[in-house]
């Protein structure tokens, strides 16, 4: 418990920090959220294009997609707030030895790692994303009830956990590829397929995303929660996915991590 | 000046574009492992919307397009956007930051040229990849499978190599723009995403709606992938859609030849000025 407050402790000291160096560039503010803007409008705008063509994708309609989306982007902003400029540092921080500072400090290692930074401008995304995803509920015309509600909540925590779970185990393979500097475009790469919902892909990349590159956990499985589609069982199962997750992420780390020998060695 | 000084300093020039590109090879050799990722993020963005027309067509063919043309046409873009990528605009933004512009300027060679060597030693090898991935494909998969025609063959080679010209220039000078502001590359962003319609990389241009085809037809963006792609698969079959392409490619080129030389004249003055 002590150890938890002492990590909690650095953590807002480091993310004071952040922010005071953050507002040294409001115009960053700016220019990210124009960016996501423009990125949303070109990604609805393909999910229109698809829907000129179709009544329906993988059995959502067009604002059910949006939800889907809206969910996307608020991940995508979980991801470029914290992760990327968080643990996606680590390949780096590897190749130089800088990681040595890490292991000698009183904390937890992988928990500093992953939430030392904190891009609070990006976090606009996160906003920005779930907005939208409340008004395509509206656009709907679905009443959510409180207990959809508490299963998006959950969910989305698990989409969270199962993304977060998949950067560790990606930034981890840093270990051992040590020449590798892109390991967040492989990310990058299959997160882009969880912009759509799962059933709207053909059964074998469908498969690859719900058992092996589990993205379909990610943004299917809580906008499902906003469109009435989630039942209680997959509910069961996307918690257990999420600790799962976690779990096996924390393993590979661990395992990982006794192959550090710093960058002299 | 005589013939000798021409042709000497030809070979000269090409001593040194042999040189960079031998450099150029050595360093992507060394990070083939970087490669193979950046090789798999760029077949994602196809695959993805292979996957999605290939659920909408179940139902029937969509304007024309099956199942299996749609295989074919994504199949085409993999492998004309990874010959055409354009990444320029990142280095020159570090170049500029970093100052690592500064020994670029002192030497006898444009640093334009370097990225030209660069360009090539990285697309020729992973675009190789890419063919040699979809013959293999097409070898249990005949939907992907482009009739053999040896000349309509190297007519989309040619429309690549100009494509792939067209696409780095207008990285290129657009990345150049970071003499002037330290957004270029978000300018490079905001093409790369309107070329996600207007080059056809999301959906055949057939498909999108017909104003914006319209609109599209005064841009270079339906030259740099889209045109190449329908040679590939037969879709560009006539005389005067080969030569419409191949015009409009040219004049694109032409465009984007003098606007990079505009804005390095300037930008270099502009550069020598402030950083001087």
């Amino acid at each position: 418990m002590r150890r938890v407050r002492r990590t909690l402790i650095v953590l807002r000291a480091f993310w004071q920090l952040n922010w005071l160096e953050e507002l040294q560039y409001r115009g960053n503010f700016i220019a990210s959220l124009l960016g996501t803007v423009f990125w949303l409008g070109m990604a609805m705008l393909t999910v229109a294009l698809y829907f000129r063509h179709t009544e329906k994708l993988g059995g959502w309609e067009y604002w059910d997609v949006v939800v889907l989306l809206g969910i996307f982007n608020a991940l995508a902003g979980v991801v470029e707030s914290v992760l990327r400029p968080g643990i996606g540092h680590l390949p780096t921080d590897v190749r130089s030895g800088a990681l040595d500072l890490v292991l000698v400090r009183p904390v937890d290692a992988q928990f500093y790692v992953s939430f030392r930074r904190l891009d609070v401008w990006r976090l606009a995304d996160v906003v920005l994303g779930l907005a939208l995803a409340g008004y395509a509920v509206a656009q709907t015309g679905r009443s959510i009830s409180a207990w959809e509600l508490l299963a998006f909540v959950v969910t989305f925590a698990v989409a969270i956990a199962v993304v977060y779970s998949i950067w560790v185990s990606l930034m981890s393979l840093a270990f051992w590829f040590v020449a590798v500097e892109n390991m967040s475009a492989l990310f990058d790469a299959v997160f882009e397929a969880a912009r759509y919902p799962v059933s709207a892909y053909p059964g074998a990349l469908r498969f690859l995303f719900v058992y092996l590159i589990p993205i379909a956990w990610t943004t299917t499985i809580p906008a499902s929660a906003l469109t009435g589609r989630l039942n209680p069982a997959l509910a069961m199962w996307a918690m257990a996915i999420g600790v799962a997750a976690l779990c096996a992420s924390r393993l590979l780390w661990r395992i990982a991590l006794k192959r550090y020998t710093s960058a002299g060695g | 000046m005589s013939v000798e000084v021409a042709r000497g300093r030809f070979a000269i020039f090409r001593d040194q574009y042999a040189e960079l590109m031998r450099s150029a090879f050595l360093v992507d050799l060394q990070y083939r492992a970087s490669i193979a990722i950046w090789l798999i993020w760029g077949i994602t963005e196809p695959i993805i919307s292979l996957g999605i027309w290939w659920s909408i067509a179940a139902t029937g063919a969509v304007e024309g397009y099956t199942r299996e043309a749609f295989a074919r046409y994504f199949f085409g873009v993999a492998l004309v956007n990874q010959a055409t990528l354009s990444w320029d605009a990142w280095n020159i933004d570090r170049w500029i930051r970093e100052g690592e512009m500064n020994y670029r300027l002192t030497r006898p060679i444009a640093p334009i040229h370097e990225a030209v060597a660069d360009n090539i030693a990285y697309k020729g090898p992973t675009a190789a990849i890419i063919l040699t991935a979809w013959i293999i494909a097409a070898a249990f998969w005949p939907a992907v499978r482009v009739p053999f025609e040896p000349g309509r063959w190297t007519l989309a080679l040619i429309a690549i190599v100009l494509a792939a010209a067209i696409r780095f220039l207008n990285g290129y000078a657009t990345g150049l723009l970071a003499f002037w502001t330290t957004r270029a590359t978000a300018l490079v962003e905001l093409q790369f995403g309107i070329s996600l319609f207007l080059s056809g990389r999301i959906a055949p241009l057939s498909l999108l709606p017909p104003q914006v085809v319209e609109v599209a037809q005064y841009l270079w963006f339906p030259y740099v992938v889209s045109f190449p792609v329908e040679i590939l698969t037969g879709d560009v079959a006539t005389f005067e859609q080969y030569a419409r392409g191949f015009a409009g490619q040219l004049v694109w080129l032409a465009i984007w030849m003098s606007l990079y030389l505009i804005v390095w004249k300037r930008g270099r003055r502009h550069y020598g000025a402030v950083g001087g």
